[in-house]
């Protein structure tokens, strides 16, 4: 009997057997010089019902940063709030959450 | 003559849009023109360009997801731009006096029309240069651009919660 502990191989699971989280999807603005500040705060209001307060920080967000995470969700219901922000005319786009590919 | 009222009212629970003769006619012919760059079959390669920002990408990191939502969903946003047009002109063509859906539409066009011209004239919000390219920095489009622009924000006032 082995006095001390011998390495033991391990078998690890491959990529395929592993299951995929259920990463949410995020909808994200980006910032358009040709968007009136005011408008895209309005349509964050009517879209999403988010305060004047949320509404004007995420706009910032989209004014200062680049871009804001605006709404999340199944891949669905990210695919319509993009529809209806396209419908407005605001710059969006949708990823699995985590570091984009 | 210079205009000394809001050209978007609310009444009660309707809105009263009120250009007058001149400027209803100028929104008109833009709307006109919009509706015709949206259902043009085969558009040139500038009027694609005009137009990138009324269709943007949704998956910018997956072509096949993009690709699928294109053809899912790029019809329904052109019936969606031209209905808020239909909306814009029943308007304008009647007493001007709409419900907050139909407000919106109007917005919604008004975006549209902005997209469109100020992509054409080349707005940024780069503090190291100007506002517009050079060369339509006195044009009748930025003029326009900018005509849309107060329009929007008095509708915006208007509506905002």
């Amino acid at each position: 009997m082995p006095t001390t502990l011998e390495p033991t191989e391990v078998m690890d699971p491959s990529l395929d057997e592993q299951v995929a989280p259920d990463h949410p999807w995020i909808v994200l603005v980006w910032n358009d010089p040709v968007n009136l500040m005011s408008y895209v705060t309005f349509v964050l209001q009517k879209l999403f019902g988010y305060s004047l307060e949320k509404a004007t920080e995420l706009m910032l967000g989209v004014h200062n940063e680049g871009k804001a995470v605006v709404a999340n969700g199944t891949r669905e219901q990210a695919e319509m709030h993009v529809f209806r922000l396209h419908e407005h005319g605001l710059w969006a786009t949708m990823q699995k959450d985590g570091p984009a590919e | 003559m210079s205009r000394f009222t809001s050209p978007v009212r609310r009444e009660g629970d309707a809105y009263v849009i009120n250009l007058g003769r001149d400027e209803t006619s100028l929104v008109l012919h833009l709307i006109g023109e919009l509706r015709a760059l949206l259902t043009d079959p085969e558009p040139t390669s500038d009027a694609q360009v005009l137009m990138v920002r009324l269709f943007p990408v949704a998956h910018p990191h997956d072509e096949k997801l993009e690709a699928e939502y294109q053809g899912w969903m790029r019809t329904d946003l052109v019936q969606s731009k031209l209905a808020a047009i239909a909306i814009v002109e029943d308007a304008l063509e009647g007493d001007g006096v709409v419900d907050e859906g139909h407000l919106m539409a109007f917005m919604q066009a008004l975006n549209s029309l902005r997209l469109v011209l100020g992509t054409l004239v080349g707005v940024s919000d780069d503090p190291a240069v100007d506002e517009v390219a050079p060369a339509y920095v006195d044009s009748t489009e930025y003029a326009l651009y900018s005509y849309l622009s107060w329009l929007l924000e008095d509708c915006v006032r208007v509506l905002a919660p």
